[in-house]
């Protein structure tokens, strides 16, 4: 590891440690039961309250401990570098609080039995979620304490239910298309869902730092649009990814966009019919390519191929989009002095 | 549309042996031919290991993984 990854390593560590002393300070009037079961929730992998567990342990995830709270600060701080630290840190923690609610709706939808879920059951995991999204307001709301004025702090709180509306109109759609045949769906449906679901999130964590720190419209409508292409980006991403490896271990003789085969070990994304990019394309590609009835053997072999094409077909738009967002970070970059620790997090 | 040109692309070499075999042999030969945007020709080349299907996808940037994106 080089000197400058050291420092970065360190500079993260600090942000991290800041962003969990306000986490726990605004925790500290919730009733101890239900704290103890928002703690849990806050402290999955990922997420802040595992900064600790993370340090302690001797394998390190790949994954960056509280990653979107540091966005929020790191945006703030790229266009304000003299922001007051606990303003910004409280308006970080603000996403931290709603995206960990979001994740637990979204496993209750999913029917995901994922670790917190197990822990706490249907009941609780729900509570749990209301009490995030509260607190999410909440965090935004004592910004009064520091004399933010006020009208900053509605356009902070406006801000964040739009981008939660629309976060929900994204995965209302996402789930209504588990019901829907496949080929109803469009490439374009695909990518309008992982817009509301994924671009809606990446752009309130990146547009709440530019208005805490103060951006003018333009500046935020810059980052909102990077937010977005992220957003849409990393779903790609996971979307080729999951079949990708889906495939790996998937037996020829079976096919896998048909409702009727259930293979043990897939994402539940993929049980649950939901209609991901790759699956649409691997779909309307197998229908262009049958044609006529073809004999058993190559009915397979069509669609092995259609899921290949879809796969690398939806990888290579993840890379435009990520190209895409580059490009809006290096236009942001030329009025805005774009902090390293933020670029390395951003990874473009 | 850039999206398309992809698309197309990918559908292309999949049917088309000649294409394949030229795309290993002489890839530049290939991109030059098409009339892609730069952008476009960068994606491209990069997928071109890929396409035989015989490559691994690099490892998923997940840094923000969220439920909503999994």
């Amino acid at each position: 590891m080089s000197d400058n990854s050291h420092t970065y390593v360190n500079q993260f560590a600090a942000q991290q440690s800041l962003l969990v002393e306000r986490l726990q300070f605004l925790l500290a009037t919730l009733q101890s039961d239900l704290r103890a079961d928002v703690v849990r929730a806050l402290g999955a992998e990922g997420k802040l309250l595992s900064l600790q567990r993370e340090r302690d342990s001797s394998t390190q995830s790949s994954q960056i401990v509280g990653s979107w709270p540091l966005l929020t600060f790191l945006v703030a701080q790229s266009i304000a570098p003299e922001i007051d630290l606990v303003y910004a840190s409280s308006v970080a923690v603000a996403i931290e609080y709603f995206i960990c609610a979001l994740d637990l709706l979204d496993d209750v939808e999913d029917d995901d039995q994922t670790p917190i879920v197990q822990t706490l059951g249907i009941a609780r995991t729900l509570n749990v979620s209301t009490t995030l999204l509260m607190l999410a307001q909440q965090a935004l709301l004592s910004l009064s304490q520091y004399h933010i004025p006020p009208e900053r702090i509605l356009l902070l709180l406006d801000t964040l239910q739009a981008c939660a509306l629309a976060a929900a109109t994204g995965q209302h759609r996402d789930i209504l298309a588990e019901q829907q045949p496949v080929q109803d769906f469009t490439e374009n449906d695909c990518i309008e869902i992982a817009r509301g679901k994924a671009g809606s999130l990446m752009r309130v964590a990146f547009l709440l730092g530019a208005i805490c720190a103060g951006a003018d419209e333009r500046t935020r409508e810059q980052f909102s649009a990077l937010g977005e292409l992220l957003g849409i980006a990393h779903q790609l991403d996971n979307d080729a990814h999951d079949l990708y490896y889906l495939l790996q271990d998937y037996p020829s003789n079976e096919t896998l966009t048909g409702t009727d085969t259930i293979i043990p070990g897939v994402k539940t994304d993929l049980i649950r019919g939901k209609k991901t990019l790759p699956v649409v394309l691997a779909a309307h590609r197998e229908d262009a390519l049958q044609g006529n009835a073809l004999p058993a053997d190559e009915q397979k072999q069509v669609h092995q191929r259609a899921l290949q094409d879809g796969i690398i077909t939806t990888w290579g738009i993840f890379l435009l989009y990520h190209e895409r967002a580059r490009d809006s970070l290096q236009e942001i970059g030329a009025y805005v002095s774009v902090s390293p620790l933020l670029r390395l997090l951003l990874d473009l | 549309m850039e999206e398309q040109q992809i698309r197309d692309f990918v559908y292309r070499v999949s049917n088309d042996e000649k294409l394949r075999k030229e795309l290993t042999n002489s890839p530049d030969d290939v991109l030059r031919h098409e009339s892609f945007s730069p952008r476009v020709a960068e994606i491209v080349r990069r997928l071109i290991p890929h396409l035989a299907f015989d490559t691994a996808l690099a490892t998923p940037l997940n840094w923000w993984a969220h439920g909503y994106t999994h």
